[in-house]
């Protein structure tokens, strides 16, 4: 039923990977976002997993807490991200080099 | 992305970036795959048979004594502080989303909101008369 902790450390490995790849290749603020999105969930499947290998509840609960600051952390994203096409008409993260216009 | 207009709009792999920095994330990934799979883990613990999983998230998250309870409890630490503290950085966080989307020129700006269903706009061209 369990597969072992190996496993699990590359699979959110993968995920977490699959996301720097992104942040490294892309332009689109909207799909940093979701690369770092992807970041925050490879932890989490990590935290997940952990809890069944030591039979304890806590690695779970505080993946729920993870869940929860990401969604906090995409409500300011995207604020930045409409005030970045309010002032640029772009979300082009490699437009906005300066912090005035 | 296609450039032929008769091909429609569905959804396309993006092929136009540069890989070169994507490298760097693969040979991450290959170094953490091998560090992984060569570490030895050994037999997981597991979760107690026949307890709720969900009960006991319940019990860790508001700090409940699961002595307290009937029936099997998978142990956890208490989390009734990081609760509150996650429900006020969420709180901080849609404050900071609703002042960051707002705009600068709020009342009266062609792009603001019609929250009067366009009664204002409609007696500015009609001049007020039905």
């Amino acid at each position: 039923m369990f597969a072992p902790p190996e496993a699990y450390l590359v699979l959110s490995a993968a995920v977490f990977c699959i996301g720097v790849f992104g942040l490294l290749t892309r332009k689109n603020a909207l799909l940093f976002l979701m690369s770092v999105e992807l970041m925050l969930n490879a932890a989490n499947i990590n935290l997940v997993a952990f809890s069944f290998y030591w039979g304890n509840v806590t690695g779970q609960t505080f993946s729920l807490f993870t869940m929860a600051l990401a969604a906090a952390e995409v409500a300011i994203g995207i604020g930045i991200i409409l005030v970045l096409y309010r002032n640029f008409k772009d979300i082009d993260v490699t437009e906005a080099t300066t912090m005035r216009w | 992305m296609s450039d032929d207009p008769n091909d429609g709009s569905r959804p396309r792999l993006k092929r136009d970036f540069n890989p070169v920095p994507g490298l760097a994330a693969v040979a991450l990934f290959a170094v953490l795959a091998l560090v992984f799979l060569q570490a030895s883990f050994g037999e997981a613990q597991g979760f107690e048979q026949g307890a709720s999983i969900t009960a006991s998230i319940g019990y860790a998250m508001f700090n409940i004594d699961a002595g307290a309870i009937s029936g099997a409890v998978v142990s956890g630490e208490g989390f009734v502080v990081a609760f509150v503290l996650i429900a006020v950085a969420l709180d901080v966080a849609i404050d900071g989303a609703v002042f960051l989307a707002k705009s600068e020129d709020e009342e009266g700006g062609i792009g603001a909101v019609l929250t009067d269903g366009g009664r204002e706009i409609r007696e500015k061209l009609r001049g007020g008369d039905d």
